[in-house]
């Protein structure tokens, strides 16, 4: 059966039985953590009183970094499951992202020393990490 | 390096995503393999060998010029 394919398909660029079998294995594993998170971040938006004085209010600013562990172990579960050439390309996005990461947390540590303070320096090297992972990753899909 | 993927897929009728399923790999590294974007490891080579039933060098060919006296790659063949 599997030799009787029509020639005229053989180009179709449909995902295969294995694609989609990981693509589900990571979903699964994914998008929890991202509900957790969720949970987790209204819970604290609620009842953390981040901006009070309470001492626990330390406590319940970490809340949230426990679902994105969960994240990270999706990300890692999925880099064992694919096959050596989509390792490639996950990692050369995620060593961008890196790379960014780092650069825009010395931009950020010099224009503190310069005086610049920000709040949100933390969530400014985060965002532009992760937009780095993302640019990188779809331009090496691409290529 | 050129291979003959494409032709060996398409003389047994199938598509990407079945020689993906056969090799164990995804269809995007099928689709990359027969562009020549990404040549593949050792024992991918090997399962690609033995599901065609044909040796890697039949399948894979060199294209990098060997070493020159300096140990270092000489330039490509260019085509005519």
């Amino acid at each position: 059966m599997d030799d009787q394919v029509m020639t005229s398909d053989l180009d179709r660029t449909s995902r295969s039985e294995g694609d989609r079998a990981r693509a589900r294995a990571y979903y699964w594993d994914f998008w929890p953590s991202m509900v957790a998170y969720g949970l987790t971040l209204t819970a604290v938006l609620i009842w953390g009183h981040l901006d009070g004085q309470s001492p626990s209010r330390y406590l319940w600013a970490l809340v949230p970094v426990l679902p994105m562990l969960w994240t990270v172990r999706a990300v890692m579960r999925h880099l064992t499951r694919i096959d050596d050439y989509q390792r490639l390309l996950l990692l050369k996005g995620l060593a961008v992202g890196f790379a960014v990461a780092m650069i825009a947390s010395i931009t950020m540590g010099f224009l503190g020393i310069a005086g610049l303070r920000t709040p949100a320096a933390g969530w400014i090297i985060f965002g532009t990490g992760m937009l780095g992972w993302l640019i990188a990753g779809n331009r090496a899909r691409t290529i | 390096m050129n291979n003959r993927l494409k032709e060996l897929r398409e003389r047994h009728g199938w598509t990407q995503g079945g020689l993906a399923d056969r090799l164990g790999v995804s269809r995007q590294t099928v689709n990359a393999l027969e562009t020549g974007r990404y040549d593949p490891s050792l024992p991918l080579a090997f399962r690609i060998a033995a599901l065609f039933a044909q040796p890697i060098e039949a399948i894979f060919h060199p294209t990098e010029a060997p070493l020159d006296s300096s140990g270092l790659p000489g330039k490509p063949d260019l085509p005519l």
